[in-house]
């Protein structure tokens, strides 16, 4: 590593601490999770960065190099379909696959109670025991090749799990080594380490299914809670056996929906809200911060994401209000995003600029601001919005 | 892996507890920490497998 590219490297980490810390940097940090964007910017199709990852991090390589970001993820393309594959799960569409090269790949949650991963009247042992339904029920159902204990054994099922267990840990030793690569050949932060997610948003999106799960509440509601609760350890444990070791960079809980349309703010006051609390409480005891990657419009539930202690997440907007947000919570947390998506793809360049500039006029005028787009970069954002978002911020967003 | 009707709740980063493996020798004859270790080692990684396949969307 280049003295030059090392200096550049703590610079930006300084940059990107200090937002997320509610202090004012030398400028405002950019952040941007580029996804299938990063691919059609080096010049794969979808099916070869979901499906190869070292393309993947080619080209997530190839905007760190050509981009000034300060921090971004070695990979966001997150599933990595060789694995997926390999290891015979069978929730996915995958580019190439399931569906054109050209196609991002896709969870396909189950939609019925029959598909269900978890089936109604399976609580009581899935709260038991979470670890040994997932292995024993909940393996054999979302795997095509795994059997259920007191099946007859196949090859099919032995070599599923040795090779997912394999390829498990040949993702992870690249990942490390991405990051290095990251740093040493562009000087580029790795944004976030560790993965969160809310037991409310895992019951939904791998056991019972969303629609099964929204019955559950009505039918059986103290099952639900206690279901989350059995979570909850474990989604911590997760968590930081993920995290970075200098608690310098945050865990990313990604959010899938206790928002508004799809919970009323009372359900997500009973359901969602106590456990996923609790676990941001913990990690926050313990000196880690949370990236709160509020996908969709979370600004009904603002209240109840005040009550979490200061600076403990940094308050990521997608869809919502990002004056409003900074308005009600931008006394406790930094934030980041508020780049319509939408605007990166269908928008020019100056509309890109101007709202830039009215966001970080307004929500990063004091710092605690890290520019971003409202959800990760897939490849309908324009090459030229991207770089006028950079260019813009790395002009304009110095602190004087 | 404990089987399917094992309902004592398995704490976080365990899949087959060293508590149950233990029993299986007759004795140690060395370092039963030493065999512990590695145990539990290699058990969560096997626990993090299965628990990877959740987190990931």
């Amino acid at each position: 590593m280049s003295e030059e590219m090392e200096r550049l490297y703590q610079k930006r980490m300084s940059r990107y601490v200090a937002a997320m810390k509610k202090e004012k940097p030398d400028r405002v940090p950019i952040r941007p999770f580029a996804a299938e964007f990063a691919a059609k910017y080096a010049g794969y199709d979808n099916q070869e960065v979901t499906h190869d990852v070292d393309m993947a991090f080619d080209a997530i390589l190839e905007c760190a190099r050509h981009f000034d970001w300060d921090a971004t993820v070695g990979n966001m393309v997150y599933v990595w379909t060789g694995l997926t594959e390999a290891a015979g799960l069978n929730y996915y569409a995958i580019p190439g696959i399931d569906k054109p090269p050209s196609d991002a790949f896709q969870y396909v949650e189950p939609p019925d109670e029959e598909s269900a991963f978890m089936k109604a009247d399976e609580y009581d042992e899935f709260i038991a025991d979470p670890t040994g339904f997932i292995a024993n029920v909940w393996m054999p159902r979302a795997n095509r090749y795994a059997v259920a204990p007191g099946e007859p054994n196949t090859a099919k099922n032995n070599l599923s799990w040795l090779k997912g267990g394999m390829a498990m840990l040949h993702y992870f030793n690249k990942f490390g080594a991405q990051i290095g690569r990251m740093r040493a050949e562009t000087g580029t932060v790795h944004a976030i380490a560790g993965c969160l997610k809310a037991p409310f948003d895992i019951l939904a999106d791998k056991f019972r299914g969303f629609r099964q799960l929204c019955a559950d509440i009505h039918r059986q509601p103290k099952k639900v809670l206690a279901a989350c609760e059995a979570l909850r350890p474990h989604m911590y444990f997760n968590a930081v056996a993920g995290a970075d070791p200098t608690k310098t960079v945050p865990i990313a809980i990604w959010l899938h929906r206790g928002c508004t349309p799809f919970l009323s703010p009372k359900q997500f006051e009973t359901f969602f809200w106590p456990t996923c609390k609790k676990i941001v409480e913990d990690l926050n005891a313990e000196g880690r911060q949370v990236l709160w990657y509020a996908e969709g419009d979370w600004n009904p539930n603002l209240k109840y994401i005040a009550e979490l202690p200061a600076k403990s997440i940094v308050y990521h907007v997608d869809r919502a209000d990002p004056f409003e947000v900074y308005e009600k919570v931008g006394h406790k947390f930094a934030i980041s995003g508020g780049i319509p998506n939408d605007l990166l793809a269908y928008g020019t360049p100056d509309e890109v600029r101007a709202r830039c500039k009215e966001v970080i006029d307004r929500v990063g005028k004091n710092g605690g601001y890290i520019m971003d787009a409202g959800a990760i970069m897939q490849d309908d954002s324009t090459i030229e919005n991207v770089k006028a978002m950079t260019e813009f911020t790395v002009e304009y967003g110095v602190y004087r | 892996m404990p089987a399917k009707k094992a309902k004592k709740a398995i704490k976080p980063g365990v899949c087959f507890p060293w508590e149950e493996k233990v029993k299986e020798y007759p004795v140690i004859l060395g370092d039963p920490k030493l065999v512990q270790k590695s145990w539990e080692e290699l058990d969560s990684l096997a626990y993090l497998y299965l628990w990877f396949c959740i987190m990931q969307s």
